[in-house]
């Protein structure tokens, strides 16, 4: 069976038995593009698929699902088997699982994961633009083949000789520092504020987005270099040992501003600093202050 | 036909930016945008659509309306004064390549900004100082629909002057006196003949005004946002899409003072979370369902209600940009299906 209809039996099986309500995985639209599929009756079970053009991250979509499914609660029922959501992930999209666990987004028990035994993705996935059939460039660097967390494994992980070395920041390493500067101002400075490489990422949940305040208070609303600065320089620290790589900022985003390097220039630090990588098992980041109590913070390493 | 040459056409526009903006199509690392450019040399010649539309030009993503300085504080407060200073956009600009889905998003936009009062006098300062260079397209884009809108790839209607490349050379079309003055005294060769019929998709059904209001309601709206990111790019990739924010905000100063301030406008996106929210932290579309159908009535229906014309040229790009393909063509084909259905 291939990995389609193994995906389509599984959602067919959690809708019937009404373990959960909604399985959240991929379909194609009529032009072709892959794109993400909530899933809520059995008959409609069909429209999943798994393709190598599966790139979205569908993570973010489970807090976000499980919280309206939370709202439409009738007052004075709690609980019920109903809340809980399916979503297929694939190894990157797993890692970003345990983070959020590790964050108290959501508990185990309420996610089903359907991992993927993923071999890769290909480039311009998901805008109908897989034109030369090469794995994306994260993928090419990538060993994780098989989930780190899933109720259900699809698909025989193959073993892959790929090693990390970090390489694509060799470009940034080997600038001074004022050329960096002059890099990044010049990358910042497409950036129109679409919010888009915050929106898909499974980190930024923060209710209210610092850089989005009404009252301008760290930063103000112009679609300006000193703004763009102040959020792209300020999300990726908030990423640092959060960040799965997923990648789904950088290809969001429709000025090409090679995000990636930022967030993998942390991830190489705190792995460096801290032997930690984000989302392996459910820990939260090391640089993440955990607030227990009002009586006092507690740091998590 | 009048016909211009590659180099003929250089020269005019090197001699233009010396005297005013020359924005054109060129490529910005990889990606293809409007800019303003110092000369011809920085012209991507074989462009196909820059990722942005060209409304950036007439509509900045941020634009500084006025500033604000407070002058003469000596700590008594009889003298403060306060200069206020409106800023006024005051040079000429040529905008090079064009094209007529985009132009025709400046015909849109004139519809609210210049045509309904009260007038912009921003944008409609903007407007007047500037000129449009059209280029016809030599065939529709795969996500191309600008014929479904009344549109046309070699529309001439909506610029000053337009170009169609024929080979290397560009047949000229004058359409106002604006474009008229840009040449000058060029001498333009004269060729028998016209320039070729471009290429053209199969036009799309368009959903009637009935279609919108009794859809209005439909589950459609939620199950099409499940996926929706509440991002803006669908919005600022837009010719048409011009909702925007107004904030006084500090100037930022190289010593600490809190004496400079300025009133700028920038783009804002009905598809952003907080974009409706009101005073008391309510938010009556605080669904993506209900985002998504306001940007979709917008273009096709509220907005032809209040100022007569479509927001929506097909230019195809929201349909490109979108990384969890939310397809306008696709709205619009269930619109028209189920109305279809409704109706038998």
């Amino acid at each position: 069976m291939s990995k389609t209809t193994d995906i389509q039996a599984k959602t067919r099986q959690l809708l019937n038995s009404g373990q959960v309500s909604c399985v959240i995985g991929y379909e194609v639209g009529p032009r072709g593009r892959t794109r993400p599929a909530f899933i809520y009756q059995p008959d409609d079970a069909e429209r999943m698929v798994w393709n190598r053009s599966c790139t979205h991250n569908l993570v973010p979509y489970v807090s976000e699902k499980l919280q309206s499914i939370e709202k439409n609660i009738p007052a004075g029922e709690t609980e019920t088997a109903q809340q809980q959501v399916a979503v297929v992930v694939k190894p990157c999209d797993s890692r970003a699982i345990n983070v959020l666990l590790a964050e108290k987004q959501f508990s185990r028990d309420q996610v089903y994961v359907i991992g993927v035994a993923c071999e890769g993705i290909v480039e311009g996935a998901g805008f109908g633009r897989e034109d030369n059939g090469n794995l994306q460039a994260r993928c090419q660097r990538c060993s994780e083949r098989e989930p780190v967390v899933y109720d259900m494994l699809i698909g025989e992980p193959q073993k892959v000789e790929a090693v990390d070395d970090y390489s694509d920041l060799d470009r940034l390493t080997d600038l001074t520092p004022d050329e960096r500067v002059e890099f990044w101002l010049s990358q910042f400075d497409r950036c129109i504020r679409c919010y888009a490489c915050r929106q898909v990422c499974p980190m930024c949940n923060c209710p209210t987005c610092l850089y989005e305040r009404d009252d301008s208070l760290w930063v103000g609303m112009g679609i300006r270099l000193n703004e763009k600065r102040t959020f792209h320089l300020g999300r990726a620290y908030h990423l640092a040992g959060r960040c799965v790589g997923c990648n789904e900022c950088e290809r969001v985003c429709p000025m090409k501003i090679p995000i990636s390097l930022l967030n993998r220039m942390l991830e190489r630090e705190v792995e460096a600093a801290f032997g930690h990588r984000a989302g392996v098992a459910a820990v939260p980041s090391p640089l993440v202050t955990i607030l227990d109590s009002e009586d006092g913070i507690s740091w998590t390493s | 036909m009048d016909i211009i040459t590659r180099d003929q056409l250089a020269a005019l526009l090197d001699n233009l930016a010396s005297s005013r903006t020359l924005i054109a199509p060129c490529l910005v690392e990889d990606v293809l945008l409007y800019r303003q450019v110092p000369s011809s040399a920085e012209v991507a010649w074989d462009f196909d659509l820059p990722v942005l539309s060209a409304k950036g030009a007439l509509f900045p993503p941020t634009e500084s309306l006025m500033t604000v300085d407070k002058v003469g504080d000596d700590g008594e407060e009889n003298d403060v004064q306060l200069n206020l200073l409106e800023t006024i956009f005051e040079d000429e600009q040529v905008i090079f390549g064009v094209r007529p889905c985009d132009a025709r998003g400046f015909r849109a936009l004139d519809a609210l900004l210049l045509d309904t009062e009260p007038v912009d006098t921003y944008y409609a300062r903007r407007r007047e100082k500037t000129t449009l260079i059209g280029i016809a397209c030599g065939q529709m884009g795969p996500s191309c629909f600008c014929t479904s809108l009344g549109g046309a790839p070699d529309d001439w209607r909506d610029v000053d002057l337009m170009l169609t490349e024929i080979e290397d050379v560009y047949a000229v079309k004058v359409v106002t006196e604006k474009g008229r003055a840009l040449l000058g005294d060029l001498s333009l060769r004269e060729l028998p003949g016209e320039p070729a019929e471009p290429v053209l998709n199969d036009p799309l059904p368009v959903p009637s005004d009935e279609a919108w209001t009794s859809q209005f309601d439909d589950g459609f709206w939620d199950n099409l946002a499940e996926r929706c990111l509440s991002c803006r790019i669908c919005a600022y990739v837009c010719p048409v899409c011009r909702c925007f924010d107004v904030r006084d905000e500090l100037v930022p100063a190289t010593t600490f003072c809190y004496d400079h301030y300025e009133r700028i406008r920038c783009w804002d996106s009905c598809t952003g979370v907080n974009y409706r929210k009101i005073a008391g932290g309510h938010n009556p579309r605080s669904e993506k369902g209900q985002r998504l159908r306001n940007r979709f009535n917008c273009k096709f229906y509220y907005y032809p209600q209040q100022y007569g014309v479509i927001a929506c040229t097909g230019c195809g790009r929201c349909i490109d940009a979108c990384p969890v393909n939310i397809d306008i063509t696709e709205v619009m084909e269930h619109l028209v299906i189920t109305q279809e259905g409704a109706s038998k």
